[in-house]
């Protein structure tokens, strides 16, 4: 049932333009964060480690929140409109397989687009000739981002399915992560989804910002998405159709 | 016209659109006054000059989505309920086009008017030094509100041309970031990219000392021709989105 619902998903997804903002997005840091790079070599070591900190500066402070918040919002929007939610209300499916599809899309499009800033970063190190392979360490803080990406998807799905709007959701992952900013700099930033992400990138810092920290960073991470994704059941279950 | 707006007015209840411009206004005034909670004597004696630099870089953060927001929230309703068909039918599309700009616009002046009470408001909390310059406080509004005009024209033209409020929003998210990167450009580069206005007619400059790790702010003088130059770009956003937004079929 879960794959017919994933497989559902996706065909609402299509001719979406959702896909052009998980390209188009990340193509920003990298090209602006590898001029920046290049621009400042008198202050900045020269290496892989510092072209790492300046092209996620703030992609991961400001804007990947936002990006995981505008693929769920669409996901719902989908539903709230042209009485979808009916339709959704009484389709013969159970409700947690519902919310585990539109949560494994949105976590793959991160996945994609995570990829992507991969890609990126690897790519734009080449052409401004950075010598040897990148550092396993920034591969692995891109991983530990996606996976971080896991609870701002299931906290983002929670917000979208809740309020039936579009945007207010989007905003709401913007304020979130300018807060966590603080949250991060006072060192609750397991506290926060939004900070998990800061953490996991390592944005803008040389040294490990999750050193012997890990696991709680794991637990942090399996928390928030089980959490979010058992009140996006129980809240979906206890809604009724709307006349 | 009165009764047109008054209209907008109605349909605007209950969409949450003043939570959005109260929490924009707010978190630019915590945000700009968070950095002063320790602040040592050097930092309040220029205080006000402080705010004035960094003030306009957290609009370039925040403003770009936070209108894509407010412009989608305030057309989304046409385009959910499919009524510009009939609305179109009693009144003048130019005209909705202008009422719908100007509910934007009181929300923008909204933010304009919280953040520079929020920098009056800073200033009393923590005891700044400097004296505060009406000038470059009328400046910090008025460019505010210039800036934000023309963000907000090209976002509501988007919300009302595209069915799929996804693009604009997107464009609000490319715009805060490409507006924000391109102030580490030269001037020449940074200029092509509307949304880094905020920060383009500042009054303020930061001198940057790395030894002794102190900002130094001085007032630098205003770009009278560029801000002429993007009023008259403001004003072509206007004309060719109404324009746009007439001739689409709906």
């Amino acid at each position: 049932m879960l794959i017919r619902c994933i497989r559902t998903e996706n065909k609402k997804l299509k001719h979406s333009i959702l896909w052009l903002a998980c390209l188009a997005i990340p193509l920003i840091p990298a090209v602006m964060g590898t001029f920046n790079y290049l621009g400042n070599l008198e202050i900045l070591t020269p290496g892989w480690h510092n072209l790492w900190t300046q092209e996620t500066l703030f992609y991961a402070n400001f804007f990947s929140a936002p990006l995981v918040a505008l693929c769920c919002a669409y996901l719902w929007r989908l539903e709230h409109r042209n009485h979808n939610w009916n339709a959704l209300m009484t389709a013969p499916v159970p409700v947690w397989a519902t919310v585990l599809a539109k949560f494994a899309v949105a976590f793959r499009f991160f996945l994609i687009t995570q990829l992507w800033v991969g890609i990126l970063f690897l790519a734009s190190g080449k052409c401004i000739g950075m010598e040897g392979p990148a550092p396993v360490e920034i591969l692995g803080q891109l991983l530990r981002g996606t996976l971080a990406g896991a609870a701002v998807a299931a906290v983002q799905l929670f917000l979208s399915m809740a309020i039936p709007s579009f945007t207010l959701p989007v905003i709401l992952a913007f304020i979130g992560s300018i807060g966590s900013i603080y949250v991060t700099a006072k060192g609750l930033g397991f506290l926060s989804p939004y900070a998990l992400l800061m953490l996991g990138m390592n944005a803008n810092h040389q040294e490990n910002m999750l050193e012997g920290q890990l696991f709680p960073f794991l637990a942090a991470v399996a928390g928030f998405a089980l959490l979010f994704g058992l009140l996006s059941i129980i809240w979906l279950k206890k809604k009724d159709i709307r006349a | 016209m009165i009764r047109q707006l008054r209209a907008e007015q109605i349909k605007a209840r209950r969409r949450r659109v003043w939570a959005v411009t109260a929490a924009l206004g707010l978190l630019l005034c915590l945000w700009g006054a968070f950095n002063y909670r320790h602040a040592d004597v050097s930092d309040l004696a220029q205080g006000y000059s402080g705010l004035f630099y960094q003030l306009p870089l957290f609009n370039t953060i925040l403003l770009p989505l936070g209108l894509a927001v407010i412009a989608s929230r305030l057309c989304d309703w046409e385009i959910k309920g499919n009524t510009l068909k009939l609305l179109c039918t009693l009144q003048k599309k130019e005209r909705l086009y202008d009422c719908k700009l100007l509910m934007g616009f009181k929300h923008l002046f909204l933010i304009a008017c919280m953040e520079t009470t929020g920098i009056l408001a800073a200033g009393a909390r923590f005891h700044f030094t400097e004296k505060l310059k009406i000038r470059l406080l009328a400046l910090h509004f008025m460019t505010l509100l210039a800036a934000g005009a023309f963000v907000y024209l090209l976002q509501q033209t988007l919300s009302l041309l595209w069915e799929n409020q996804l693009a604009p929003l997107v464009v609000g998210l490319i715009g805060s970031f490409a507006g924000l990167f391109s102030l580490y450009f030269p001037k020449e580069i940074s200029r092509l990219v509307p949304w880094s206005y905020f920060c383009q007619f500042t009054p303020i400059l930061m001198d940057w000392n790395r030894e002794t790790r102190q900002q130094r702010f001085y007032p630098t003088e205003f770009p009278t021709a560029l801000f002429l130059g993007f009023l008259a770009a403001t004003v072509g956003v206007y004309i060719i989105g109404k324009l746009l937004f007439v001739r689409k079929e709906d």
